[in-house]
């Protein structure tokens, strides 16, 4: 589909254009499909395989129904319905919803945007190979009979050694870890893209209201991830090595688990609903003929939405016997964010009710998310409220609530876009005979499937039994759940077979067929893989008129109408005005994405296998590729401000301060300290709320070791800056970067030493565990920082790195400077550990 | 395209009376599991939460009143009016939703 359909605007200007891009940006043919870095590509994979995995998911989750269809049903035993159940929970959140609201984004955001690609194609392709490995490997594990089976939020003790002995969690720990850093990757690319790789003139007060809901979503995935990347990372370190984070009978703590997991768990309701959000603030105005209601209300409340977000995770564990006062903060805070959420409903009626809606395909699933999701929003409030949750905690009625704000407010408006954006993907139509029949079979039979288990909920059945005995008033009640579940499912496959009708059989449509006013529609559909053959200028008085725009556009009349240097071009603009400020080249596809998660996945694999030594020679490889990645990166040699049309010339991004590695670094550390402050948020909570603290023997750090590693954080930082010096005053950098090496090693040395020598051991207690995961992060990132000088030394021998391009060594000066900082922390605190130990021994 | 360029920090300004808040339900949540722990007594661990509090309501109205009383530039255009309008009113949220969330609570049993 990477060939348009449609014939190209007049005249042999826009051919010609079109055959130069066509060739510089098309991802080549046979295997060569396997070095595709486009964003139309991935995100079109991305989007095929989340819906795999949907599928997969929906039949598991039809296997639960058949199951509970009928008491004491011998379908399934209660060991493959516990994986079956798992699996259904764990591939819908990890595997579908959340990658799929991923690739909706990479597919249309930088076609809303009114750009070419994103900052980092490598990034989201590699992205895309690690949610596709990891996947399956989570699938695999499945049809082998060892997948995860302690439920799709994994609480210890239940998952830990002693009752899960085999694989199966560790499968669970491992595969999400894995698909995380594809989550996480494509976080950081997003935010960057968002506020860096716009059309010129596309100021943030101009920027598509999709382009807010997208941007805040990936800022709450940098946030959200780590702590429970943290989490799964601690709990595969106690399985595998002993360490016991989780475990109350050597100073560990099961409850802080459940923190690090619902720390993202709940943000993770908000990421899924967002961009739909986002979908359906884009497809309101559209089909109510206005443009939306309270754009600037809008943003206000998104970014409400996205910290209130966070700071009500606990209202997942009000029975877990925590004071009512502080209960009572999460409780208030569950039913506050009902107010942002409310302030988006109230826009999107107001833009109905002030313009004159008509009705389509989209439409429909439009006012099924309004029925479905305020229904999910007051059952949401009702159990915010500590003694309604009391009576229905960990009953169907949350199953049912779940469903409702998670299932039904991602799959209404998701189907909404999926008809609403198909024309742009197939430059066809749907078969309005299937689509509207398919919307109600989903509505019908997705009510009748939850909507009872309110019912059930509320007469006491508790969610994950395998069965029940037939004497509780529950049976007619779940056969009507069953029969709903393939209603649904009816609903869904004939959503399916009207995709595949559509593509073979749907009526053309010309360019825009709804009427939008967002620049995807100002392009050929299906989409050139070059996305605009020049890139639109906006300006404060025209509204966009995507019609119009795309003639123009095609003939070469915006910017960077023209090819050069066999490069893909694109422009970076000034992130608040949107002032076109950088001439970004982005990189040609390329097999290393595919070769480095292959790698990541061998690490995943042998660490899943227990083959420790291997994984780290793997883990090895790893890095070496990401370092070889960058070694080819950008531009080897000056060129200053070129023309880039409309009689602008601009530096590229190689020669500028404000180039997108620059914020994705630092986005990347946002999430980096996220991981480090839930880390640190560990050891406190095991210090006062962990049984057998104050018993445990009372630690004696090095405080020499201590002061010898942060001596040579410091001297490594200083290094770093010489370099920097050196560099751009056109000096030789080498000693300065061997300097930076020798105080790393140094660090990484006493940091070690340090570990070795903790006490307790961390086999034996959480503290000495606690003690040992602070010291290891600080060896770990000043092992990091050691590639970052490889990477360095090897780009200045190949002149990637001169006066005017000193961006890697800015790079390497913040990663220094960070490291720096939580190793200063991490030290503080491990030698603060006896003097917390001896406060506790004081304690009533 | 004759506006004044908008530095990319005054970005941050769109999170800050949410980082407030976020500062607030840590400090608070944090605060009162120190003095449950360690046995405070009802009144003085009150006090405590009751003052912390306070200092975050009053570190967000002083925010507010500052964006307040500098005006929207407009040089900035309105890309400026735009950030200066969201700026406010996210502090006001948070100014909202720190008092509601975290004030009533404050008059519970402290550690039952």
């Amino acid at each position: 589909m990477s060939e348009p359909v449609e014939p190209l605007p007049q005249g042999p200007p826009a051919l010609r254009l079109h055959r130069e891009l066509a060739a510089i940006w098309a991802t080549g043919p046979g295997l060569q499909r396997l070095a595709a870095v486009n964003h139309s590509v991935i995100g079109m994979r991305m989007m095929i395989t989340s819906f795999t995995f949907f599928a997969i998911a929906g039949v598991l989750g039809m296997l639960t129904r058949v199951q509970l269809a009928t008491p004491n049903a011998a379908f399934m035993d209660p060991e493959t319905y516990n994986q079956v159940f798992t699996m259904h929970g764990s591939m819908m959140l990890f595997l579908f919803a959340i990658p799929m609201v991923e690739s909706f984004a990479v597919y249309l955001t930088p076609k809303i945007l009114g750009t070419r690609d994103f900052a980092f194609p490598r990034l989201t392709a590699y992205g895309y190979w690690c949610y596709l490995f990891g996947g399956t490997i989570l699938t695999v594990s499945l049809i082998a009979g060892v997948a995860p089976n302690s439920g799709w939020f994994m609480y210890t003790p239940l998952s830990s050694n002693v009752y899960t002995p085999g694989i199966n969690a560790d499968v669970w720990l491992l595969g999400v870890t894995f698909v995380e850093i594809s989550a996480l990757s494509l976080a950081v690319e997003i935010v960057v893209s968002i506020l860096k790789v716009r059309a010129p003139g596309m100021s943030l007060d101009r920027m598509p209201i999709f382009g807010w809901y997208i941007l805040v979503t990936a800022l709450m995935m940098v946030v959200a991830f780590p702590p429970l990347i943290l989490g799964s990372i601690l709990l595969e370190i106690e399985r595998a090595f002993g360490l016991p984070f989780f475990d109350p009978t050597r100073g560990g703590d099961p409850l802080l688990w459940q923190h690090l997991f619902w720390l993202f768990g709940h943000p993770d309701v908000y990421i899924i609903f967002l961009p739909m959000a986002g979908a359906l603030s884009t497809i309101i105005p559209v089909f109510a003929g206005r443009p939306l209601v309270g754009y600037r209300a809008i943003v206000v409340a998104i970014v409400a939405l996205a910290f209130l977000s966070f700071g009500i995770w606990v209202h997942h564990m009000f029975t877990v016997g925590i004071p009512h006062l502080a209960l009572a903060f999460f409780s208030a805070g569950s039913a506050i964010v009902a107010a942002p959420t409310a302030v988006q409903i109230f826009a999107w009626l107001a833009t109905l009710a002030h313009g004159k809606p008509r009705w389509s395909v989209p439409m429909l699933y439009v006012f099924g998310f309004f029925f479905i999701f305020v229904m999910g929003g007051l059952t949401g409030v009702m159990l915010a409220m500590v003694p309604f949750d009391w009576q229905a905690h960990d009953t169907y009625f949350v199953v049912a609530h779940m469903h409702y704000v998670v299932a039904g407010a991602l799959a209404f408006p998701m189907l909404a876009a999926f008809y609403y954006w198909l024309p742009l993907l197939t430059g066809r139509t749907a078969v309005h005979r299937l689509s509207v029949p398919a919307f109600w079979l989903v509505f019908v039979g997705f009510n009748l499937t939850f909507f009872m288990m309110h019912l059930t909920g509320l007469l006491g059945m508790p969610r994950r039994i395998y069965t029940y005995q037939g004497n509780e008033g529950w049976n007619w009640l779940n056969l009507l759940s069953s029969v709903g579940g393939f209603v649904m499912t009816i609903g869904f496959a004939l959503v399916v077979i009207d995709l595949f009708v559509q593509l073979r059989y749907g009526r053309r449509v010309r360019r825009n067929p709804w009427g939008a006013a967002t620049l995807e529609w100002a392009m050929s559909i299906p989409p050139a893989p070059y996305a605009f053959a020049s890139i639109p200028h906006l300006t404060r008085s025209d509204a966009i008129a995507p019609d119009d725009l795309a003639l123009s556009l095609a003939r070469g009349e915006g910017y960077l109408g023209f090819t050069r240097n066999g490069w893909q071009e694109t422009l970076g603009v000034n992130m608040t005005t949107g002032e076109p400020e950088q001439l970004i080249v982005l990189p040609q596809p390329t097999y290393l994405p595919l070769f480095t998660a292959l790698a990541t996945a061998a690490a995943v694999l042998t660490l899943l296998f227990k083959f420790y030594l291997l994984a780290l020679v793997v883990a090895l490889v790893t890095a070496g590729m990401f370092v070889v990645s960058a070694n080819r990166a950008g531009l080897a040699r000056d060129f200053g401000p070129m023309p880039v049309g409309q009689g602008v010339n601009l530096p590229p991004h190689t020669e500028v301060a404000e180039a997108p590695a620059w914020l994705a670094l630092i986005c990347t550390l946002v999430a980096d300290g996220t991981l480090f402050t839930s880390l640190l948020f560990g050891t406190f909570y095991l210090w006062i709320a962990a049984p057998n603290w104050p018993a445990a023997i009372t630690p004696e750090p090095s405080r020499m070791l201590a002061l010898v590693a942060v001596a040579t954080l410091v001297v490594a930082a200083a290094a770093a800056r010489g370099s920097l010096r050196a560099v751009a005053t056109g000096s030789r950098a080498r000693g300065w970067i061997g300097l930076a090496v020798l105080a790393l090693l140094a660090a990484i040395a006493a940091a070690v030493g340090q570990i070795v020598g903790v006490a307790p051991h961390p086999r034996e207690h959480a503290l000495g565990a606690t003690a040992a995961a602070l010291l290891g992060y600080v060896a770990l990132h000043a092992g990091i920082g050691l590639l970052f000088l490889v990477s360095n030394f090897l780009r200045i021998g190949a002149g990637f790195i001169a006066s005017r391009r000193v961006l890697d060594l800015r790079l390497t000066r913040l990663w220094l400077d960070y490291t720096l900082v939580t190793g200063v922390i991490a030290m503080g605190l491990v030698l603060a550990l006896p003097a917390l130990v001896t406060m506790l021994a004081a304690r009533p | 395209m004759s506006e004044r360029p908008i530095s990319a920090r005054r970005l941050w300004w769109l999170a800050a009376g949410f980082a407030v808040w976020c500062s607030a339900l840590v400090a608070l949540y944090a605060l009162h599991a120190i003095g449950c722990a360690f046995a405070w007594s009802s009144g003085s661990l009150r006090l405590g939460l009751a003052v912390v509090l306070f200092v975050h309501l009053i570190v967000i109205g002083w925010m507010w009143r500052d964006i307040t009383r500098a005006a929207a530039d407009p040089d900035f255009g309105p890309t400026g009016t735009f950030l200066h309008w969201t700026v406010t009113w996210t502090l006001i949220t948070a100014l909202v939703a720190t008092a509601i969330n975290f004030g009533p609570p404050l008059l519970l049993a402290t550690c039952i």
